[in-house]
């Protein structure tokens, strides 16, 4: 009979790490390597820059470390005619360029050997039919075995088309995955829409909707920090945390995307997907295991209790000239293929709550910006005050709250500010600070997100792929910001580039006798 | 030539120096993951260096080198080194190696040289180079202060009955071997040969001696009835035969001393398997 406190067996995860022994013996405590099944990687948007900064490179990396599975091939689609050598050369050139490791042809060669490109719009049978003829021979040649990642790193006005091509021409043999980038959407309509479309022809344990802020080391070391170590959940709560800033700023302008950013802004582009995918691994509680749904069920909670936040709890701005780094920078409105009017957001702040047990009354301020003196992404906890410093008013004057900061990018690692006495007869307190550095712990270069996010989706782990229930939470609470905005028209440009937003972003806080944290 | 330090208290102030930023007050960060302890008799010293060389970037934390001169006259002579890497934007952090020569009754007693310099709350590791005394009191002393003792067997002479002393400590301490190490691509591979290896009787092995009691005794632990071993003397794992037909060579390149060493020092747990690989190999 079993036990009250028996644990259940756990469902297995598709990426095996210690295999069963069940009916092999010699695999007992063999630590195997999560290497995916034969495979086809097929890029759509193969010409663009994605593909050569990142998934290329990350490719390579794989190969470098020897994860990718021996029968392995990669398919480039692009309307762009190009041959397979011409494609292969300016991969090869990507990676030169990108890649984290050193080139080495004993590495390259065999990526490159199994490397296809197809010119198509995707828009006729004759493109299609081209595609699955190359596949097919793939197959054969390479043994694939009819599996498929399809990695879509395409505008959204041609998603519908592709999608429905693959599903209509999906093989009887092997699985098939299905890798979206953002954004996913513009809103909630045209999300559910996309889905609804997908929703035709895959499943949604197909469908990997990638963000790549989760395939972060330093992302994934938040479940860490938080679920690894028993000092830090008992005070992970609106009982000990005054409060939670999380800052996403980026130094750069908008790097030749006018097009896209001008329609999406810093709304679409980053709150809507990675600020509040950090909010909700910093919020969330602790999953029964790591298995994709448990963790997806635990954030898609958060984003659930998350209060929409009222017009006077939400700034945004817009760059004007400044300085940054020393080079003086055009304003957001004099970027190339921007309205001279503009009146897209490049910054966002605001107050959030998330209306439950654990976080009731305890604000969440975010911000995110381009053009931002800097380039960091930090989530920081800041504590409540001890109750009754038992010390003279002067001696902890320069005493701040404890605040456990997680630096995601750079300098990533976390640090805990303490108060701590200055050497001397008297005692006077100063704040300083415990760092954990990741580059100084562990001296191994972090692998690039996209190699851990590819690797996931190759052997079908999902927990770092965002869910369509979470992608609909975030776009719920986007519409009922940007409705607010639909309202007024603020002065743009209001903030120089290279300052840390506009003024009304430290009103914010200010109005709850707060500050942002000091940089 | 810095003068040598001959006690502990000299270590830990020299240390301190070494860690302050020239030209300020303030310390380079110090990384804390590990202790890491060497025992390097006279003749492993050169091999030794070169491990540690490799090893410092991946494991930066505190290294302390025992070497043991019993002959010489009493005393202890160390040295230290303070290795600084830049991390991140304008940061550095430091990595320590302490060398200590242990001479003549300083060299029997090394673990009251080594728990000073622990560092506190973290896990230690003992790399022991050739054939460990089992039973002798300094190394007993050792093993007793460290979570991990880290051997390479191929360095051991007598194999398999060198392994009798191993199996009495295995209950005091974790242990890691780098020549059981230096199978684990081999493993994966033969269990791939899954079911059809089920019923073998004899396995060839060209490669160490080590390497090749390892295997055969892993194969009758896993298995549970007896296979002869048949062992080709190699400096490497060259190929391993089983009923007298080749078995597929393993993916990729052999890796490193560095990278078993740097392997090993990532594992905390005892490995019951290799346990049982021991006390097969003996049987």
């Amino acid at each position: 009979m079993p036990c009250g406190r028996c644990k259940r067996p756990r469902a297995a995860k598709t990426p095996v790490s210690v295999a069963t022994t069940q009916e092999n013996p010699l695999l007992e405590g063999l630590q195997l390597r999560r290497t995916p099944d034969p495979c086809i990687l097929v890029i759509f948007g193969a010409s663009g820059d994605l593909t050569q900064r990142k998934l290329l490179p990350a490719l390579y990396s794989l190969a470098f470390r020897r994860l990718l599975p021996e029968k392995f091939a990669v398919v480039g689609v692009a309307r762009s005619e190009e041959s397979d050598g011409d494609f292969r050369d300016r991969m090869k050139e990507a990676v030169q360029k990108f890649a984290r490791d050193e080139f080495r042809d004993d590495v390259w060669d065999p990526l490159a050997e199994g490397m296809r490109y197809v010119a198509t719009d995707f828009a006729d049978e004759a493109g299609e039919n081209k595609l699955v003829s190359v596949l097919n021979e793939l197959d054969s040649d390479r043994g694939t075995g009819g599996n498929r990642v399809y990695y879509l790193a395409i505008p959204p006005s041609v998603f519908g088309t592709v999608v429905r091509a693959l599903g209509k021409r999906r093989g009887a043999d092997g699985w098939t995955r299905l890798i979206v980038e953002k954004p996913f959407g513009h809103d909630l309509a045209s999300a559910r829409e996309l889905n609804a479309t997908i929703e035709e022809h895959f499943q949604e344990n197909e469908v990997f909707r990638i963000d790549h802020y989760l395939g972060k080391e330093t992302v994934q070391n938040m479940l860490a920090l938080r679920f690894a170590n028993g000092i830090f959940e008992p005070i992970w709560n609106r009982q000990f945390v005054d409060h939670v800033q999380i800052t996403v700023a980026e130094s750069i302008g908008i790097e030749n995307r006018a097009g896209y950013y001008e329609q999406a802004g810093a709304i679409r582009d980053i709150f809507q997907n990675h600020l509040l995918q950090l909010l909700a691994i910093t919020a969330m509680e602790p999953p029964i295991d790591f298995t994709a749904d448990s963790v997806r069920n635990e954030k898609v909670k958060v984003l659930r209790a998350l209060h929409t936040p009222g017009p006077k709890s939400v700034v945004r701005g817009q760059y004007g000239r400044g300085f940054v780094e020393g080079e003086e920078v055009v304003g957001y409105r004099e970027e190339a293929g921007v309205d001279p009017q503009s009146m897209t957001e490049t910054y966002v702040a605001a107050k959030l709550y998330v209306d439950n047990w654990r976080w009731a009354d305890t604000p969440f301020y975010v911000r995110m910006g381009k053009r931002l003196p800097r380039r960091e992404t930090t989530i920081a906890i800041e504590f409540k005050r001890a109750p009754h410093p038992p010390f003279e008013e002067l001696a902890a004057e320069g005493l701040r709250p404890n605040v456990l900061l997680v630096h995601v990018q750079p300098d990533e690692g976390v640090s805990l500010a303490i108060g701590a006495k200055v050497p001397g007869q008297g005692m006077t307190i100063r704040t300083v600070h415990m760092d954990f550095l990741y580059g100084g712990a562990f001296r191994t270069g972090l692998p690039e997100a996209y190699e851990r996010l590819i690797l996931d989706a190759m052997v079908g782990d999902a927990t770092l792929f965002t869910r369509i229930d979470e992608v609909e939470e975030q776009w719920s609470l986007v519409d009922a910001i940007v409705a607010a905005w639909a309202r007024d028209r603020p002065a743009f440009p209001n903030y120089p580039a290279g300052t840390w937003g506009p003024p009304s972003a430290d009103e914010l806080l200010r109005r709850d006798g707060r500050s942002w944290r000091r940089h | 030539m810095a003068q040598a330090l001959t006690s502990i208290r000299e270590i830990e102030r020299e240390l301190s120096a070494l860690r302050t930023v020239p030209g300020t007050e303030s310390p380079y960060q110090r990384t804390s993951v590990m202790t890491h302890t060497a025992w390097v008799p006279e003749e492993w010293v050169e091999a030794a260096e070169d491990v540690l060389s490799g090893l410092a970037e991946r494991h930066p934390s505190r290294t302390v080198v025992l070497f043991p001169q019993p002959d010489e006259k009493d005393g202890l002579d160390g040295e230290v080194e303070v290795d600084v890497y830049p991390v991140g934007e304008g940061r550095r952090i430091c990595t320590e190696t302490i060398r200590v020569r242990l001479r003549g009754q300083r060299a029997a007693a090394p673990a009251s040289v080594v728990q000073p310099l622990l560092l506190p709350d973290l896990p230690a590791f003992l790399r022991w180079r050739g054939l460990p005394p089992f039973g002798a009191e300094y190394f007993e002393g050792l093993i007793d202060v460290v979570d991990r003792l880290v051997i390479d067997s191929t360095e051991w002479p007598g194999l398999p009955d060198s392994y009798r002393g191993l199996t009495e400590i295995f209950d005091r301490v974790a242990v890691s071997d780098i020549a059981w190490a230096r199978t684990s691509r081999w493993r994966p591979q033969l269990a791939s040969l899954w079911p059809g290896i089920a019923d073998v009787k004899r396995i060839r092995v060209t490669g160490t001696a080590a390497q090749a009691q390892l295997l055969a005794g892993w194969l009758r632990s896993r298995l549970k009835h007896d296979v002869a071993l048949e062992h080709d003397p190699s400096d490497r794992l060259a190929g391993v035969e089983l009923d007298g037909k080749p078995a597929p060579f393993p993916p990729g390149d052999p890796p490193s001393g560095s990278d078993l060493l740097s392997e090993e020092l990532d594992k905390f747990g005892r490995d019951g398997i290799y346990e049982d690989a021991v006390r097969a190999a003996l049987a």
